[in-house]
């Protein structure tokens, strides 16, 4: 029996190894073709062991994809600062002056995530467009920074709201402002809470498409709309096109590891901690 | 370690009048940027795309004038054939990917629940998919992996005798279902991984010396005590899923023909390639309708099995 069960165990582990190899190798084979000549990438069974090169890289640099890292981590970096640092007093209100009318807001919150983005995709157009914001950085911004808030307020609720009591009470009786209780009580032990939102809006917001490929074109676009262009232009350059699809996804894919903890807190608002 | 948890309501007595009045002020202070911006980006905006469903509109054609039109475009939307079909490939993607991801997560998340070496590496590279932008995804999978001709899918089924079929253009829509399936597993994974952890190991325990069987206590004990992390992870699920876009526009451009057009794509291609924005904001708005219908209902489900909102 002992020895069943044992053997049992062994054979998942193996399935999950094995599985786990299946799933990444996708991301793992393309790392690796980005230093690979267009030749040897076309091979077939792919080779996991040749002698890399980095012209691949100096292509990729040469594209021109520099100048959309830049416009994602401008768009990317203020949305989320912009999100922190609205959300972040908003969260400290719900706590710091609690009303009956903190479930209503906490649930409204919630229920803008279930807002499709076509649903507002196209007034939002109409009006970057009548006032010139169309393929602005400006554009993206103000829509990553309200798409994240939902997001920053809930994580940030739910952090304050672990903190105990009676420190809460000695900030009240201190008779302190409430800028200093939120900078001197709540913020310093809340920080892997500001790291955690401020992880998931850069992830989302990184990843986010629909609104750049729309909002955007010539003097704006982002990362993933550089991505989507190898559609039609280099689609069978698999070196070149590896190389660049690897730097596009590293920010995400190292963030996301780091936040991995509270991943499930991000996008289930709260519904459940991970 | 992990719960399902009731958002905590604090609604502690202030001191005095005066006090309350000031704390009213510094709340709405605090608490008015942040809800203003939402409200405007998403409920504001919502009720526009309301309004523009009932123009007649050619964002290119200036010279045609701008109508009110009542509900024509919905009346024109809701009998073509391209709106029947996108809304059919929208749900049997939504629901096929949720099914799919659901049993993947749930085999591996009971395959992580327990001690093994390198299980925390195996659960960093296992949730990796998900952080891949999906434009990034679907370049990878679309010339990779899926091309008939040089993708290692044909090559190694060229191995084993078979002739590589051209999945995203005969069957673009289950093409596309792999894609997301491999980006979304993880979600799954992980909500169905933190209830597993939170499964009483004393209860697993007394089950064993009642002297049942691996199989009873996965059917009695799991299952019943993961429904609630189930029905979290669908309602989240369906949300996203009904959302795709990026994977579809690189994947396969809603094509051949409007096989993998989904209704996001569909609204996207109406507007910004027909530039016929009335239209669009009439499939935005039925799109808006869909996702609230099929929230709400799971959030009653939801509620009744969580307590999730009970408070107060």
């Amino acid at each position: 029996m002992a020895l069943k069960q044992r053997l049992g165990s062994t054979v998942a582990t193996l399935a999950v190894y094995i599985i786990t190899i299946l799933i990444v190798f996708p991301i793992v084979w393309m790392v690796l073709t980005g230093f690979k000549d267009e030749v040897s990438a076309y091979q077939m069974p792919p080779s996991l062991i040749f002698t890399p090169i980095l012209d691949n890289l100096n292509d990729a640099l040469n594209s021109g994809i520099m100048t959309y890292i830049y416009h994602s981590i401008i768009a990317v970096g203020v949305s989320t600062i912009a999100a922190l640092a609205l959300g972040i007093p908003a969260a400290f209100a719900l706590v710091w002056h609690p009303r009956k009318s903190n479930e209503g807001v906490l649930f409204w919150l919630i229920s803008t995530k279930f807002m499709p983005a076509v649903g507002v995709l196209i007034p939002l157009y109409v009006i970057f467009k009548d006032v010139h914001l169309l393929d602005t950085l400006l554009a993206l911004i103000i829509v990553y920074t309200a798409v994240n808030l939902p997001l920053v307020v809930w994580i940030m609720y739910s952090f304050f709201s672990d903190i105990p009591k009676e420190l809460l009470e000695a900030g009240r009786v201190d008779g302190a402002s409430d800028w200093q209780v939120l900078a001197r009580i709540l913020l310093p032990i809340s920080l892997p809470g500001v790291a955690v939102a401020g992880l998931l809006s850069v992830i989302f917001s990184w990843n986010e498409f629909l609104f750049a490929v729309t909002f955007t074109y010539t003097d704006a676009p982002t990362v993933p709309v550089f991505v989507s262009s190898y559609m039609t232009a280099e689609g069978l350059f698999w070196a070149r096109m590896s190389m660049a699809l690897s730097l596009a996804i590293v920010v995400p894919v190292l963030l996301g590891w780091i936040a991995q903890r509270q991943l499930i807190r991000g996008l289930t608002l709260g519904a459940v901690k991970g | 370690m992990a719960d399902v948890t009731t958002p905590v309501l604090r609604t502690e007595p202030v001191v005095s009048k005066r006090e309350a009045q000031q704390s009213s002020t510094e709340r709405r202070l605090f608490l008015s940027p942040a809800l203003i911006l939402v409200g405007l980006v998403t409920q504001i905006a919502f009720l526009a795309t309301i309004y523009i469903s009932m123009l007649s509109w050619n964002l290119v054609r200036p010279d045609q004038g701008i109508h009110f039109v009542g509900l024509s475009n919905y009346s024109s939307m809701l009998s073509s054939s391209t709106f029947m079909t996108a809304l059919i490939n929208t749900l049997v993607l939504t629901v096929g990917v949720l099914v799919a991801g659901m049993v993947i997560g749930l085999l591996l998340a009971l395959l992580l629940n327990r001690s093994f070496p390198l299980r925390p590496l195996v659960r960093t590279l296992l949730i990796t998919p998900f952080f891949v932008m999906p434009v990034a995804t679907a370049e990878i999978w679309r010339n990779m992996l899926l091309n008939p001709v040089y993708g290692l899918i044909a090559w190694l089924l060229q191995q084993v005798g078979m002739t590589p079929p051209d999945v995203l253009g005969s069957q673009p829509l289950l093409g596309v279902g792999i894609m997301l399936t491999w980006e979304w597993f993880p979600f799954f994974m992980l909500i169905l991984l933190g209830g597993l952890q939170s499964l009483p190991e004393d209860l697993i325990e007394a089950a064993h010396i009642d002297g049942a069987g691996p199989f009873a206590v996965f059917r009695h004990i799991t299952i019943p005590h993961l429904q609630r992390y189930i029905a979290v992870s669908t309602l989240f699920g369906l949300i996203y899923l009904l959302g795709v876009f990026g994977e579809i526009f690189v994947g396969t451009q809603g094509g051949p023909g409007d096989a993998s057009t989904n209704l996001p794509f569909l609204i996207y291609r109406t507007a910004f390639n027909d530039w016929d924005v009335g239209a669009a904001s009439a499939l935005a708005v039925i799109a808006v309708l869909i996702t609230i219908v099929i929230a709400t209902g799971f959030n009653r489900v939801l509620l009744r099995m969580t307590g999730y909102g009970e408070a107060q």
